[in-house]
């Protein structure tokens, strides 16, 4: 039964868990409304979550899912090195990759809630952070080769000790980031929202005692198990493998390759990502928290287990991946753009268990994400603003219907700055942003179209990082089931001249004023034979004009990029 | 019926009493009330009919017509309709032409570029406002302080208005990036598709929502073009159908901000409708704690798939500036209600993880819960009552239907084996839960925004509001509860009472420094006028008219703004408005920073007024000692919260007289909903038709 061997009877377990989530939103709630940050309030990039005292994740609040299963490791981290100090009223922050954290951006507030001397759980937050320093502006960058260059490291340390902010920690922080205000605001709404999570969590004790809580919290993660195991059940057995590539190494190298090997037998299931690439020269390198993450949404998303997000979700699932691999990297590998190869490794797990479950079967979807920050000024007051930006592209056809045109996909979620937004805060111009017709994967039900979209430079030179992929063809989106692919990439810098330059998917260099960052991102991979495709919907996709190759059959030339994908393959 | 039944019906009545009637179109139920200059009252309840709406409305108004009420000396009618949020998620809106600056076709396209679903493979693609073949580009830019960039030319103007005329739309929507900043490029692509296209209704941007945000202010707009078409037919016929039965009054119709909006206004404004649901209601709690001098209230609402909370904290209903709809965001004041799927009806089960889920699915109107007898067999909230003795065998639902204890008892007892308890301690525990949602969604209202919910008044309507308004009373140390007079049909008792409103917003995006208040301030001043006086034509006495304002600010690098009320004098209060943000901030966040400078977003007015017609209420009889009715029933019943089951009276709210005090445990039964009263709390009926639930000891 529900509560089964932890002496809490079903119905207290619901009243309690029901405490957890909800204080993990309003946790989030507080986070986000005060947040100065765009990619944390527009962008939703961060994640609240509570912990059991060992540092499992027992509730966690739905946000972006490349923050899934956030932090735990942290937690742990901070009970290795500060475990026999701990103290109530004690704050950390961390941003270590090699110490549980995602990437540098990525501070991590986590506060101990003690209840009556003891250890009883742990509230924290996880947020991305515009800048914490390093070589280029946005601390992202994909040439990067050590974490090291990647801004201020921090294993875990206390920001509060025993409620007192460390000062000094402050400074040195203050010191090193590009926007100290901002990072330091956010770090305090980090740190309110921590504090909020302990309350909420003291009035559940208050309530049911300190006992049921603990056994709730724990009860939790087996409630999560046991909807894994039951969903996995229902799933035929078998065993199939998939492949994928990132263009490069984030310095323009050879392709990286990202493989998963999945075996599905009763309620078990093991994913083996020993055949990707060993780790790489550039930043696109995973620590294992992205790894994870990306396991438990492509789990999450295929065999669909009616489950709350924790860390139980996957105590079904053993992963196996070597350590020097590119998806479990050695200390100091760079891995600020962790993030593409990320989108990448959910791709490859979802086409991997599509092949193990027909029926459940999606074409792929971009994995572009192209990304841009861009050291910029405010066009009103004049100060250094740094303008950060991402631009999905389309998603996967499948068996129910066409993909979404110009979206984030897979484990982001992130929306677009909003022109009117970008052009008054930052001194460039958005002049276009628009779908690309003919970029959607052709079939019975076609693919996303994806985004093209157009930054002019004004005002002075500018610094520009910016990382996309699968401008290789052979990497574009794939179909299912007899569906075609979805177009590549492409990055143009044109000229304030008017001339047209590809450049490659990933780098950083400086525009002058009038010249224009373009990106393409990709289409969806489309759905069954193109065939089977109603009339009525290609009708339609000739009336809007989201098909040329249909409205105008003999003009369009087939893309150059499609040519070659054809040689290459 | 037929006007000539509602002809002799009249002719029984004295011709001078006026009448304000109310028409609440609901998804089962088309719900009316009238209230008399004399202080009469009635009520009426069809069923609705959603193929076409205006047959149910005037369905209810025969039924009142045959009870006395004359449409000859109706001098109001307040309307609550579904017709604009019906027609978007039945996809079935007018087909729109749109007008946008070049290189921007697609924005409602990729709609913000996110998707609403993070892990679904499969989403369904929401409904496209307007096809891609009927989105057009405009050449002509602005920059962001609204200066010309690419200047928009008379042969452009002239290309733009053929081409959209030869696409033939039924409405146009223009929108220009920046035009909340500089509206002349839209001003005039409007003009010259008006003049290209005659009686076809252009919308502009800037004039449907004068924010910054392109993705919001152009889907406002695209939203209000689609359904000005189907809202102006609907009211066109409802008006004829009046005219043909001699009805005189005016009509008012609910708008999602809480308040009513003149009939004639009403399609201009069509995208202001689309959440009007649950704003009936919340008026209605409005008014009746205005008429009982409260000004503390929470509303709650629930039937039989959703509760809806809303705090009332000064009188008026709050609102929030933005709303999304079935993936489309609106740009329009509307009732901050939090919703979840915990009613009456909400469906029970065990998952595989062995795990109580209590919704959000419901078992609707039709299968309904096992205990209705219509061939549902799922467990529902309304099954655990049963179960429970809190509904009896004998009690009726809607006044008709009987219920199936055996049917009740089996449901429920399979959710209690998968979980290991019997059907008692099963019901008791679906209970628990449900009330454990309930009290989340209060706190989300209350606690969430740093407010103590136990100074509050609980207004508790619905079906299934008044069962579990004791219970709230109890666990989150409420004041008191108020249950009015029709818990079933309060959101009509709420349109009698409604004022008409007219809002309007800026978004100036100025440092917030001295020498901006005087630029503020005008923008009030002429904003405040042209309201009152649209108001005024409207039948508002402009005396009554009271504004309130508000300014959106944040510290600048900040991305949301905080609402910060400015007064609601004649004047806005500017001056204090830097204190006050910093203040609000403080409050909401814990943290603030005097140093940092301040942007003024956005500027709000919300202009108000009541309606002349509107109903007094009723004289309050002389209070009198009144003897403690006989129940008509004393029942076994499980009390949610208690162990042993205890006999309970059950009473008919008829017997509710002004003047009684009646403790408690008790349960009181009317036609379209139960209250229940806990051990240790008081029932107390007041002369209005009020019924107050309190804690005997003052706990």
């Amino acid at each position: 039964m529900s509560a089964r061997g932890s002496g809490l009877d079903p119905i207290t377990f619901e009243l309690i868990h029901e405490g957890l989530v909800a204080a993990a939103l309003e946790m989030g709630g507080v986070l986000k409304r005060s947040s100065y940050s765009p990619i944390i309030r527009d962008m939703e990039d961060f994640s609240c979550a509570l912990f059991t005292a060992e540092g499992e994740l027992a509730a966690q609040a739905d946000y972006i899912p490349a923050q899934l299963g956030a932090m735990g490791l942290v937690v742990r981290s901070i009970l290795t090195r500060w475990g026999l100090t701990l103290a109530d009223g004690d704050v950390f922050l961390a941003n270590h990759p090699y110490l549980g954290a995602m990437h540098t951006p990525d501070l991590n507030v986590i506060r101990p809630v003690f209840h009556a001397g003891r250890l009883l759980a742990w509230a924290g937050t996880a947020a991305h952070h515009l800048d914490v320093g390093g070589v280029n502006p946005g601390t992202e960058g994909p040439a990067l080769q050590e974490v090291y260059a990647e801004g201020l490291l921090l294993p875990p340390v206390h920001l509060d000790r025993r409620g007192a902010e460390q000062a000094d920690l402050v400074q040195i922080l203050a010191a090193n980031v590009r926007d100290p205000a901002s990072t330091i605001a956010d770090l305090r709404g980090q740190r309110a929202a921590c504090r909020l999570g302990a309350a909420r969590l003291l009035e559940l004790v208050a309530r049911h005692g300190a006992l049921r809580v603990r056994a709730a919290l724990a009860e939790a993660l087996a409630a999560s198990a046991r909807a894994t195991r039951a969903a996995l059940l229902d799933l035929a057995d078998g065993a199939a493998s998939s492949e994928g590539f990132c263009d490069d190494d984030g310095r323009q190298g050879p392709p990286t390759r990202i493989h998963a090997q999945v075996r599905k037998r009763g309620a078990r299931l093991r994913i083996d990502l020993s055949g990707s690439s060993a780790q790489v020269a550039g930043a696109i390198n995973v620590p294992w928290a992205s790894t994870r993450a990306a396991v438990v949404y492509a789990v999450r998303a295929m065999v669909q287990p009616d489950a709350h997000v924790n860390d139980g979700l996957l105590e079904p699932v053993t992963l196996v991946c070597p350590e020097g691999s590119v998806l479990n990297p050695h200390f100091p590998a760079a891995v600020s753009v962790r993030h593409n190869t990320c989108q990448r490794l959910a791709d490859v797990l979802i086409r991997a268990l599509s092949a193990l479950w027909p029926e459940r079967a999606v074409a792929s979807s971009s994995t572009a994400f192209f990304a841009v920050n861009i050291g910029s000024r405010s066009p009103v007051h004049g100060g250094a603003a740094v303008l950060a930006d991402v631009a999905g592209g389309g998603t996967g056809a499948h068996a129910a219907g066409d993909g979404l045109d110009g979206v984030d996909t897979y484990l982001s979620n992130v929306g677009l700055m909003p022109v009117e937004v970008a052009e008054s805060q930052y001194t460039v111009r958005i002049r276009r942003t628009e779908l690309i017709p003919g970029s959607q994967g052709r079939g019975q039900f076609r693919g996303g179209l994806g985004l093209r979209r157009d930054y002019e430079i004004l005002d002075l030179p500018q610094c520009v990082t910016y990382y996309a992929e699968q401008t290789d063809p052979r990497f574009a989106p794939a179909g299912t089931a007899g569906g075609g692919p979805g177009r590549p990439s492409r990055l143009v810098r044109i000229d304030p001249s008017g001339r047209e330059v590809a450049i490659p998917s990933k780098g950083t260099a400086t525009f002058a004023p009038g010249s224009v960052l373009r990106v393409e991102t990709s289409g969806g991979g489309g759905y069954g034979p193109v065939r089977r495709r109603p009339a009525v919907l290609r009708r339609r996709d000739t009336s809007d004009g989201r098909d040329p190759i249909e409205s105008t059959p003999r003009q369009r030339p087939p893309a150059r990029a499609a040519r070659r994908a054809r040689r290459t393959v | 019926m037929t006007p000539a039944v509602a002809g002799r019906a009249a002719a029984a009545r004295p011709e001078s009493e006026r009448w304000t009637v109310a028409v609440d179109v609901g998804g089962t139920f088309t719900d009316a009330v009238a209230v008399g200059s004399a202080g009469a009252r009635h009520v009426a309840k069809v069923p609705s009919t959603p193929d076409d709406p205006a047959l149910g409305f005037l369905a209810a108004l025969d039924e009142l017509a045959a009870m006395g009420v004359v449409p000859g000396s109706v001098g109001l009618i307040a309307h609550g309709t579904t017709v604009a949020t019906n027609a978007l998620v039945a996809q079935r809106v007018a087909r729109v032409v749109l007008v946008i600056t070049q290189g921007f076709r697609d924005l409602l396209g990729y709609r913000g570029g996110s998707r609403p679903d993070l892990y679904s493979l499969q989403p369904a693609p929401p409904l496209e406002l307007v096809a891609r073949c009927d989105r057009l580009e405009a050449v002509e830019r602005l920059d962001y302080a609204g200066r010309v960039v690419i200047p928009l030319t008379d042969g452009e103007v002239h290309r733009v208005a053929e081409a959209v005329a030869a696409r033939g739309p039924q409405a146009v929507v223009v929108a220009c990036l920046f035009s909340y900043r500089n509206d002349a490029h839209e001003a005039r692509l409007a003009r010259a598709i008006e003049r290209r296209l005659p009686g076809v209704p252009v919308t502009r941007s800037a004039a449907c929502a004068r924010e910054h945000r392109e993705y919001p202010r152009t889907a406002t707009a695209a939203l209000n073009a689609a359904l000005r078409p189907v809202v102006g037919q609907y009211l066109l016929r409802v008006d004829a159908h009046l005219r043909a039965r001699r009805t005189v009054g005016r009509m008012v119709v609910m708008q999602s901000s809480g308040g009513t909006v003149a009939a004639p206004r009403a399609e201009r404004e069509a995208h202001r409708l689309v959440v009007s649901g649950p704003a009936g209601g919340v008026s209605g709690a409005a008014a009746l704690g205005r008429c009982h001098g409260l000004d503390r209230l929470i509303s709650m609402d629930m039937g039989g798939t959703s509760l809806d909370v809303c705090l009332i904290d000064d009188g008026v209903p709050p609102v929030r500036p933005e709303q999304t709809v079935g993936g489309h965001p609106i740009l329009c004041p509307s009732v901050d209600v939090v919703a979840i799927g915990a009613g009456g009806g909400s469906l029970v089960r065990v998952d595989r993880a062995g795990r109580l889920r209590i919704g959000p699915a419901s078992a609707g109107a039709r299968p309904g819960p096992a205990a209705y007898g219509q061939g549902g067999t799922e467990a529902t909230v309304t099954d655990a009552h049963v179960v429970a003795g809190t509904l009896g065998a004998a009690t009726r639902l809607a006044g008709r239907l009987r219920l199936d204890p055996t049917a009740a008892r089996a449901a429920v007892a399979r959710v209690g084996r998968a979980l290991g308890l019997d059907p008692e301690a099963a019901a008791a525990g679906i209970l628990a839960v449900t009330l454990a949602q309930m009290t989340g969604a209060i706190r989300r209202v209350s606690v969430e925004r740093g407010l103590d919910p136990r100074g509050y008044t609980l207004v508790a309507f619905g079906g299934a509001g008044p069962l579990h308004a004791g219970l709230l009373l109890r666990e989150m140390g409420l004041r008191q509860v108020a249950i009015p007079p029709e818990p079933g049909c309060f959101a009509a008792a709420g349109l009698v009472a409604s004022e008409l409103r007219m809002d309007e917003a800026r978004t100036v995006l100025w440092l917030l420094e001295p020498k901006v208040l005087p630029a503020a301030a005008r923008w009030c001043r002429e904003t405040a006028r042209t309201l009152t006086r649209a108001l005024a034509a409207d039948g508002v006495d402009p005396r009554r008219v009271r504004l309130r304002w508000r300014a959106d600010c944040r510290y600048r690098g900040q991305g949301y703004a905080l609402g910060i009320p400015l007064g609601s004098g004649v004047r806005a209060d500017l001056g204090g408005l830097r204190a006050a943000f910093d203040a609000a901030h403080l409050a909401a966040y814990g943290h603030a920073s005097p140093q940092e400078p301040v942007e003024l977003v956005t500027l709000r007015l919300a202009a108000h007024g009541p309606m002349p017609a509107a109903a007094p209420s009723p004289p309050a009889s002389p209070r009198r000692r009144v003897l403690g009715p006989t129940p008509v029933e004393r029942r076994r019943v499980v009390l949610p919260l208690a162990r042993r089951a205890v006999l309970v009276p059950v009473y008919q709210r008829e017997q509710m007289r002004p003047g009684l005090r009646l403790p408690g445990p008790a349960l009181v039964e009317q036609m379209d909903a139960t209250t229940l009263a806990l051990p240790g709390q008081v029932l107390v009926p007041d002369p209005q038709g009020t019924l107050w639930l309190r804690e005997a000891q003052g706990r």
